[in-house]
């Protein structure tokens, strides 16, 4: 543990060291980047000097920048996508501090995907990020017409979708808990509606959001295998504007305005599908439920010119019920309250308050008897992050993060059984980190840091040590009193090497630790997966990945395409054993196993960002593979999510001022599953027989969706647009489960039954904004 | 948890669920033997069913064993040689069952020798059956809830054979006492499915057995894999067995107790 901290330490001091002596004659340019019409700050603009090929920056999460440089007479160049590019003098006799404001672009045309910008040269060095522009993501064709952040990002490649429909992802072979899904900086545990067929992001109040592939900044913490860092919209500061969309299984609206004029301004924003609607008016179905609502609702303050409050929450619920009988229903809060504060024009703090919960609850009634099931989740969450432009080539990030995390298993409650109080759990999480992105030239851009995760045990429940599955001896600890602490240092880097104007090679490491973990026994995503932390059976999971980029433009930039290699190695992967009883066993812990895993693989991506006719075509090729002792005779086999060939093909093609139409194609090799050998009969029933795990394959998956959008014109104040799309155009049956049974009219011989979910999916959405 | 599992499957169905029947090619493995023996506190003889696994496309049917020797042994050291009856069927001759016992299995087929042991539970009697009903889906649906009191110690497991009008109902109702330890039981046997329903006047039958807990994990196993939830459940596998030497099946020593009633 010292020894930890001390090297943690070191590399701090070092990292501090290496920093070139800072020049004194040199003065600062700092300030806000923003919207001119709505006022929202813009994140990762990127704001150059052109007399100073070697100065720029790029816009922080709040649009917060800062320069240094000589004193003189200069033009800024100021540019983000969607945007015009703004040119401005500047005259610098001293420190100054200056908000640029940028105008949207008149032209329609946005681009989904945008890893780089035209002037990409002072883009961090970051590795496997995409950021996904989200008033352009209506265009792209989704199930049910509901334009969706997650099913858009499935579509790139590196992430795969967890089923027909489903909002659930996995990244570079890791598990559906292993990504870190942020809200305005609050983890979401569970991401999905609706059994995984919606997500809980209303694209109508997200900013922004960038999906990270594993070399996240030292800043991000806690999963292994992906960061999506979503941001929810601050909200207009000049004027108050209603937004909205009317589609077949939901609707929802968002109203934004000043609470002062360039100074404050707020954003809430609903959603809520009526599916139930449709079951009243059947008579089999009139009392089944199931629906699901959110909200998200921001506030921002600017309390002078150095400091800026904000305070946002999301809350969302699903319900599912058969009549007065069975019910279940889960759902997310968050809240972040957020103090940006401006310490000098070098160094930008902020801190963040963080609360989220995650709970579900099942009930079961049968006249006078009754029976409960619980589980909660609980985070409080204190973060500082630090900002330093230490110089031109220097921006140092560092911080703290704590996390006190309370989790409660699932717990049993009801008039015929005995219902077990679990106490739950309570683990503390505390991080340090330092990163710094180093622009040594021109050329040579190099992200390097280090985070420091720990994950302390504390009291609640009992826990048992097993030794092969047998209880050696227990730990009680009081509710406030510390147990094990497990401490791992995470190192990262990444370099981006700029071979000319056009091309440039990346390579880049970054240790990932997870302390908590979803325990899960089907395999799509359930509500009522369980949360657990690290114990002293369970030990942090590790990921280890190694990444290889080349990106270069084609066509006078028109193009761009990127590949991209990468090795992951797994450690203290968990599973069950075979028949164990997870829900109701008085501690999971007894039937776990523990393994490891590895993946690898490479990503082509060819997006095309100018001109009528935009979009991308993405291939991965991929192994993943996963080794547990006590699965597959200790033996390797493939992950459900292994699959070796996956291409999609997103394009949007502007007809005209009024109608843009757009497709999206995907292929993919079919899941890895386990299909019967043999057969036999014991006692009159054909039961099947089994050899290695998952060393069979589904059948390959392919579709094609399209959609047609017509924006009327705009008015001064009303504006509509309609959206009509048709997911799985030619109707494929792809398998969403292949089943053996007997065949009803031979019961001798076996059948083997494909079912498909979703065939022609037409759906209508009406969009509008005053 | 099943329950949950269902719901999704309805929700999936009504989201245009559609199933047709496909051709797969498919690994055939090298055929198996598949041991299922029991013992009972009834009277017996009691019997060991030994047969081989065959590939998906052939008719299922129980393709015997023949060629081999079956002992089964007692904690008194009483061996009993199992006679061959027919097809793969071997019938114990002396030996016999009682609670808390404990019973050892040896299969001799083609000089390969597999074993297995078992103890049989102490009986946890079966009080009666109990008609249960629920509204479903605007019709009201029946099932059978078996009366018992589960014994204060913990790690009490159950298996029941659900008989509708002598069809058996092939879902495999495993109870255990986690979270009921001590208290008469109130959760019913699930009631078949949609083709197996349970109308007014049907007899049904249920034969409770008090099993081991190998015995639990192993049918278990099988009710979690038949799980009907999106991409079919957990990963099939073998269900995990108390047979050492590589064959498939189950050796248990168990009580017995059989009623019947009739819905109205």
């Amino acid at each position: 543990m010292r020894k930890i901290l001390a090297t943690f330490l070191l590399v701090i001091s070092l990292g501090l060291y290496c920093l070139p002596l800072m020049a004194q004659q040199n003065v600062v340019l700092s300030g806000t980047v923003r919207d001119k019409k709505t006022g929202e700050s813009l994140i990762k603009a990127v704001i150059r000097i052109q007399e100073l090929p070697n100065a720029g920056i790029i816009s922080n999460e709040y649009g917060f920048y800062s320069l240094s440089m000589p004193k003189g007479n200069y033009v800024a160049v100021v540019s983000q996508v969607g945007y015009e590019t703004l040119v401005q003098k500047i005259k610098l006799d001293s420190s100054v501090s200056i908000d640029f404001k940028l105008e949207t672009k008149n032209q329609l045309r946005e681009v989904v995907v945008e890893s780089s910008r035209k002037n990409d040269n002072l883009t961090k060095a970051q590795m496997g990020t995409e950021t996904i522009n989200m008033s352009a993501i209506s265009k792209v064709p989704v199930i049910f017409g509901e334009k969706d952040l997650l099913k858009t990002i499935q579509l790139l490649p590196g992430v795969k979708s967890a089923g027909e429909g489903n909002s659930g992802f996995f990244v570079r072979g890791g598990g559906a808990d292993q990504n870190l899904i942020l809200l305005d900086e609050a983890p979401v545990y569970n991401a999905t509606h609706l059994l995984g067929f919606f997500s809980t992001f209303n694209s109508d109040a997200i900013k922004d959001a960038t999906i990270i592939k594993g070399n996240s900044g030292s800043q991000y913490g806690g999963r292994l295998s992906s960061v999506l860092d979503v941001k929810m919209k601050e909200g207009n500061n000049q004027d108050y504007t209603v937004n909205g969309g009317l589609g077949l299984i939901s609707s929802k609206v968002s109203i934004e305005g000043p609470l002062q004029k360039n100074k404050s301004s707020f954003i809430l924003s609903g959603r809520r599908t009526y599916a139930d609607m449709f079951l009243k008016a059947t008579e089999k179905f009139k009392d089944n439920i199931l629906y699901f609502y959110d909200l998200n609702a921001k506030a921002n303050y600017q309390i002078n010119a150095k400091n800026k409050v904000y305070i946002s929450g999301y809350f969302g619920r699903d319900e599912l019920g058969l009549g007065q009988d069975f019910g279940i229903d889960w759902g997310n809060k968050t809240g972040t309250i957020r103090w940006n504060k401006i310490i000098s024009n070098r160094l930008f703090l902020n801190t963040s308050l963080i609360y989220s919960d995650y709970n579900y609850n099942v009930k079961l009634k049968n006249g006078a008897t009754n029976f409960n099931i619980n589980s909660n989740i609980k985070d409080v969450n204190l973060k500082q992050d630090y900002t330093l432009y230490a110089n031109g080539l220097n921006t140092l990030r560092f911080g703290f993060n704590s996390i006190l995390h309370t989790i409660t298993p699932s717990t049993f409650s009801g008039t015929v059984i005995n219902s077990v109080a679990k106490e739950g759990r309570n683990g503390l999480e505390n991080a340090l980190y330092l990163t710094n992105n180093y622009r040594a030239n021109n050329q040579l851009t190099i992200d390097y840091g280090m985070r420091l995760s720990m994950y302390t045990l504390m009291g609640g429940d009992v826990y048992n040590i097993y030794e092969n599955g047998v209880v050696k001896s227990s730990v009680k600890l009081n509710r406030s009193s510390f147990g094990k602490t497990y401490a791992n240092l995470e190192p990262r880097i990444t370099t981006n090497y700029r071979i000319n104007e056009e091309t440039s090679i990346k390579a880049g490491y970054a240790r990932n630790v997870q302390h908590l973990h979803l325990l899960s026994n089907s395999v799509a995503s359930s509500p009522s997966d369980q949360w657990i932390g690290n114990s002293y059976n369970i030990k942090p999971e590790i990921a280890d990945q190694l990444s290889l980029g080349y990106v270069t433009k084609l066509f006078k930039s028109n193009f761009e395409f990127t590949a991209e290699t990468y090795y992951k190695y797994l450690q203290n992967q968990i599973d069950y054993k075979d028949g164990a009883e997870i829900n109701t066993v008085s501690d999971v812990e007894s039937v776990l196993l523990y393994g490891i895993g590895r993946a690898y693989g490479l990503e082509l991506l060819l997006k095309k960002k100018e001109g009528r006719l935009t979009g991308w075509i993405g291939y991965t090729l991929s192994k993943t593979e996963r080794k547990i002792d006590g699965i597959n005779e200790g033996k390797w086999y493939n992950a459900r999510q292994d699959r070796t060939h996956d291409i999609s093909v997103v394009g949007i093609y502007e007809l005209n001022s009024r109608w843009s139409i757009s497709g999206v194609f995907v292929y993919n090799t079919g899941d890895a599953v386990t299909y019967p050998t043999g057969k036999y009969n014991l006692q009159g029933q054909t039961l099947y027989q089994y050899a290695a795990r998952n060393a069979n394959r589904m059948p390959a998956y392919h579709r094609l969706d399209f959609s047609a959008t017509y924006e009327k014109n705009k008015t001064k104040r009303m504006h509509g647009s309609w959206n009509f799309s048709l997911y799985n155009v030619y109707g494929r049956e792809n398998a969403f489960r292949i089943s053996f049974k007997d065949d009803p009219n031979d019961p001798t011989r076996t059948q083997i039954i494909r079912t498909a979910l979703f065939r022609w999916v037409p759906s209508v959405t009406y969009q509008f904004k005053f | 948890m099943k329950k949950i599992f269902f719901l999704i499957s309805i929700c999936a169905t009504l989201l245009i669920g559609c199933d047709k029947e496909i051709s797969l090619v498919l690994d055939n493995n090298e055929p198996v033997l598949v041991i299922d023996g029991s013992i009972t506190d009834q009277a017996g003889p009691y019997f060991v069913q030994l047969s081989m696994t065959s590939p998906i496309n052939n008719p299922t049917r129980v393709i015997g064993v023949n060629n081999a020797r079956v002992f089964i042994t007692d904690q008194a050291g009483i061996k009993d040689s199992l006679e061959f009856v027919s097809n793969g069927l071997y019938r114990t001759k002396k030996i016999r069952g009682t609670e808390g016992g404990t019973y050892n299995l040896e299969v001799m087929v083609d000089q390969k020798k597999y074993t297995a042991s078992s103890s049989m539970p102490q009986k946890v009697n079966l009080d009666s059956l109990r008609i249960n009903t629920f509204p479903f889906n605007g019709e009201i649906r029946y099932s059978v809830i078996p009366v018992y009191l589960d014994p204060v110690t913990l790690g009490n497991s159950y298996r029941f054979i659900q008989k509708i009008n002598d069809t058996i109902d092939p879902t495999f109702h495993i109870f255990n006492d986690n979270l009921n330890n001590g208290k008469v039981n109130q959760r019913p046997l699930r009631g078949g499915d949609e083709k197996l329903k349970i109308k007014p006047r049907d007899n049904v039958f249920v034969e409770m057995q008090c099993i081991s807990n190998a015995t639990y994990i192993y049918y278990n196993s099988l009710d979690q894999q038949s799980g009907a939830g999106p991409g079919g459940g957990t990963a099939p596998s073998n269900p995990p067995s108390n047979i050492v030497g590589g064959a498939l099946g189950i050796f248990s020593a168990h009580t017995v107790q059989r009623k019947t009633i009739t819905i109205r």
